[in-house]
C-alpha cells in the first residue's frame, strides 16, 4: 500500500517534471532562429539584431524599429531573440551555424553571452552591442551607448534645479547601490547640484526596483524632512512610488520629480503633472542605430570607424562621441526627455 | 506549582511582550533623533506599509501553524493581480471590484488546490512542491500572457483607492496623509482568524496536525482536509491581497511581489510560529509584522545610513528567531507545551 503510495507519487513527479521539460522545450523550439532567414534582398549584408528577451514593452518598441528600417530601406535584417532572456546565449549560439556579416544584441547575462560572442568574432562575425559599456571590450567590436551617463545625470539635476529654483533639499533613489549606471547618474547630477546651486543632498536610497520601497520612502523621508523640494528616481519605478506619495501628501507641484521611466510606469503622473518629466532613450531608435553602425563598420577600410566622419541615420545617433578610455564604447545623444507635450509619441 | 510571581515573570518575558519592548525602545530611540517621529503620521504610515505584509503573515502563519511551509504566494499573488488587469485592459469582464477581487481570489484558490494536492495526498515536502507550483505560476504567466505593466486602475479600483478611513493632516507642515479604507481587511481577517484558531475545532485541528500528524489523526482529526484547508486559506488571502497591492500601489506586474516570502516568513518566526508546526498565534506574527514594518519603513527616521540598513534589518531578523529559540526551550525546561 504504502508502495504503491510512493510509486504514484513518484509518477506524478516525473510526469510533472516531464511537462516543464516539455514546455521549455516547445518555447525553444519557438525561438529557434530560422535556418534562411535574413537574407538579404536590398543589400549585401546579413545582419541579426538579439534583443535581451522579446516579451516586454521595451523590446517590442526595438522590433518596431527595426521593422520601421527594414521598409524604408528594403532591407531584411533579423530581429529575434529569446523570450524570456534567460536562453539569450544558446540563441545567439544558434545563430552561428549561419553565416552572418553582423549581430547586433543587447546582452541580457554578459557571464554567459561572453564565450557565444568571443565565438562570433572569432568566425569573423562582426559584433555590435548595446547597453553593454560594462562588459569587457574584447567581447565586442563595438558598443554602441545611447547617451553618456554623466550627460544623462546632469540633465536630471538641471531639470531639479529648474523647477525648484535651486533651493532646498534633494533626495536620490537607485535601484541598488551596487548599480553602475544608476551610481553614475546620481554622482554627475552631484557634481551639478554642488555647483550650480545650493541645493543639499540628504541622502541616496535603495529601492530595490519596487515601487512600494520608493513610495515608502518617500512618505518616510517626506515626514521626517519636510525641506525636501525635489526627488531624482533611477530605475523605471522610482518616479512613479514617489509621485504616488507625493500626491498623497498633497504635496503634488511642490516637491519636483524627475527620473528614468517609462509611459507604461509612470504615464499617469505625467499627465496629472505630479512628475515633472522622466528620462528615456527610444529603444527603436537604438535598434536603427545598431544596424546603421554595423553596415558603416563593415563598408569602413579594415573594420575600423572613423568615428568622427560617422552619422548614424536614427534620431539621437546622428554624431557620435568615443569613451576616452575604451575606444570602442560609442555614446550617442539619445535621451529623450518626456513630458505631456509629447508622450504621445513615445507610448512604451 | 507555579506561584502567582513565577506566572508574572513568564507574562512579562514572553516572546510578545519582549517583541513589544523591542518595539518601545526603537520607538523612543527614533523620537530622540527624529522628533517628528512622534506624530500620527507614523502611525498611519506604519498601518498602511504594513497592509500587504500582515496579510501574507496570517496566511503564511496558518500554513506554518499545520506544519506546512508556502513559498508560492508571492507567484501566486503575481498571477492574481495580473490576470484581472490583463482581462480588463482587453475588454474583457465588467468593471466591477467584486469582479477583480473574485478572479484574484479564484486564481488563490486554483494554485491552493494544487499545493493542497500535492503536499497531502501525494506527500511531497511543502517546500519543494510549494515550490514547483511558484515557479510553474509565474512561468506559466509569462509563456501566456507575457509581461506588461499595468499602471492604470479600472474605475472601479480606482474609487476604492480613493476611499479613505481617514486623513491625518499634519498641523506643522500642511502634508496629509490618508489612510485607506482597505487597512479594515488585514484586522478583520486578524480578528476572524484568531478566533477560529483559538475557539474552533477547525483551528485546534491545524494546531494538531502541526504538532503531531499521527497523534492528530488518531485523536480523529481529518489530517488531509485540514492540511487542504490551509494551503486553499493562504491561496486565496493571497489572491485577494495581491488585488489590494494593485488597487493601492497602481501597479500589476509578473513579479511586482516576488521575493517577499522570505520576509513574510521572518515576520511569523520572529512572531513565535515554529518552522516545524503547532506553535504560534495571530497576536505575535501581528507584532512581528509591525517590528519587521517599523524597522523597515523608519530606519532613515534613526538616520541609519543607507548602507547600513539591510544589515540592521538582518539583526533584527537574528535577534527575533534566537528569542522564538529561546523561548521554546525555557518553556520546554517549565515541562509546558
Amino acid at each position: 500500500m504504502k508502495n504503491s503510495k510512493r510509486i504514484f507519487a513518484l509518477g506524478t513527479a516525473a510526469l510533472m517534471t516531464a511537462t516543464l521539460f516539455a514546455g521549455c522545450g516547445n518555447n525553444g523550439d519557438d525561438n529557434q532562429p530560422p535556418s534562411s532567414g535574413g537574407e538579404g534582398t536590398g543589400t549585401d549584408y546579413k545582419i541579426a539584431v538579439v534583443p535581451k528577451m522579446t516579451n516586454i514593452g521595451w523590446f517590442q518598441r526595438m522590433e518596431e524599429g527595426v521593422k520601421a528600417y527594414n521598409a524604408e530601406n528594403g532591407t531584411n535584417y533579423l530581429y529575434g531573440g529569446s523570450t524570456e532572456g534567460a536562453d539569450q546565449a544558446s540563441y545567439v549560439e544558434g545563430l552561428l551555424a549561419d553565416e552572418w556579416d553582423a549581430i547586433c544584441v543587447v546582452p541580457f547575462d554578459s557571464n554567459s553571452l561572453a564565450p557565444i560572442l568571443e565565438k562570433a568574432k572569432d568566425k569573423g562575425i562582426l559584433v555590435i552591442t548595446h547597453e553593454a559599456a560594462s562588459m569587457d571590450p574584447k567581447y565586442f567590436d563595438y558598443d554602441l551607448e545611447a547617451f553618456s551617463n554623466a550627460d544623462y545625470g546632469i540633465n536630471f539635476a538641471k531639470q531639479l534645479v529648474d523647477l525648484t529654483g535651486g533651493e532646498g533639499t534633494y533626495i536620490q533613489f537607485v535601484g541598488d547601490l551596487n548599480s553602475v549606471s544608476h551610481n553614475e547618474w546620481c554622482d554627475a547630477a552631484d557634481k551639478y547640484f554642488a555647483e550650480n546651486s545650493k541645493m543639499v543632498k540628504l541622502d541616496r536610497y535603495e529601492t530595490g526596483d519596487q515601487t512600494t520601497a520608493s513610495y515608502n520612502k518617500t512618505k518616510e523621508l517626506l515626514q521626517a524632512h519636510p525641506e525636501i523640494t525635489a526627488i531624482q528616481g533611477s530605475a523605471s519605478t522610482d518616479v512613479a512610488g514617489a509621485a504616488q506619495a507625493v500626491a498623497e501628501m498633497g504635496l503634488a507641484g511642490k516637491v519636483a520629480i524627475v527620473g528614468t521611466s517609462m509611459a507604461s510606469i509612470c504615464g499617469d503622473y505625467i499627465k496629472d503633472g505630479t512628475v515633472a518629466s522622466f528620462s528615456v532613450w527610444d529603444p527603436a531608435e537604438a535598434g536603427k542605430a545598431m544596424i546603421e553602425l554595423a553596415i558603416a563598420v563593415l563598408n569602413a577600410e579594415g573594420g575600423v570607424l572613423d568615428v568622427a566622419s560617422t552619422s548614424l541615420k536614427a534620431t539621437g545617433y546622428e554624431t557620435l562621441t568615443v569613451n576616452e578610455d575604451a575606444p570602442t564604447v560609442l555614446y550617442g545623444d539619445a535621451r529623450v526627455d518626456v513630458t505631456s507635450v509629447n508622450m504621445a509619441d513615445y507610448n512604451f | 506549582m507555579t506561584t502567582k510571581s513565577q506566572k508574572l515573570k513568564m507574562a512579562l518575558t514572553s516572546t510578545p511582550m519582549i517583541l513589544i519592548y523591542v518595539m518601545v525602545i526603537f520607538c523612543v530611540v527614533a523620537a530622540i533623533r527624529q522628533p517628528s517621529f512622534l506624530s500620527p503620521a507614523t502611525v498611519v504610515n506604519l498601518a498602511r506599509a504594513s497592509i500587504f505584509t500582515m496579510c501574507f503573515a496570517i496566511c503564511e502563519m496558518v500554513v506554518i501553524i499545520s506544519g506546512g511551509i508556502d513559498v508560492s504566494f508571492p507567484a501566486v499573488g503575481c498571477v492574481a493581480m495580473y490576470v484581472p488587469m490583463y482581462l480588463n485592459y482587453n475588454g474583457i469582464g465588467p468593471d466591477n471590484v467584486f469582479f477583480f477581487f473574485g478572479i484574484a481570489m479564484l486564481i488563490g484558490l486554483f494554485f491552493g488546490v494544487i499545493n493542497g494536492i500535492l503536499v497531502s495526498c501525494l506527500k511531497l515536502p511543502p517546500l519543494i512542491a510549494t515550490l514547483a507550483t511558484s515557479s510553474i505560476a509565474s512561468g506559466g504567466l509569462i509563456m501566456l500572457l507575457g509581461t506588461r505593466e499595468f499602471t492604470s486602475l479600472p474605475d472601479s479600483l480606482e474609487a476604492l483607492y480613493a476611499t479613505n478611513l481617514l486623513t491625518y493632516t499634519s498641523p506643522d507642515t500642511g502634508f496629509t496623509y490618508p489612510l485607506t479604507i482597505l487597512v479594515l481587511v488585514p484586522v478583520l481577517l486578524c480578528v476572524v482568524v484568531a478566533i477560529v484558531m483559538r475557539y474552533t475545532m477547525l483551528g485546534r485541528g491545524l494546531y494538531a496536525i502541526g504538532g503531531d500528524k499521527n497523534a492528530a489523526r488518531i485523536a480523529g482529526f481529518n489530517v488531509r482536509l485540514l492540511q487542504f484547508f490551509a494551503y486553499i486559506f493562504c491561496g486565496v488571502v493571497a489572491g485577494a491581497t495581491a488585488m489590494i497591492y494593485t488597487t493601492l500601489m497602481h501597479s500589476s506586474t509578473t513579479t511586482a511581489l516576488m521575493g517577499e516570502e522570505m520576509i513574510i516568513i521572518a515576520a511569523c518566526v520572529v512572531g513565535g510560529c515554529r518552522l516545524t508546526g503547532g506553535h504560534g498565534n495571530v497576536g505575535g506574527t501581528v507584532l512581528g509584522v509591525l517590528l519587521i514594518t517599523l524597522v523597515q519603513n523608519n530606519l532613515n527616521m534613526l538616520g541609519i545610513p543607507t548602507c547600513w540598513q539591510t544589515f540592521a534589518v538582518g539583526l533584527i531578523l537574528l535577534l527575533g528567531s534566537v528569542l522564538t529559540s529561546v523561548q521554546a526551550k525555557r518553556q520546554a525546561r517549565l515541562g509546558k507545551i
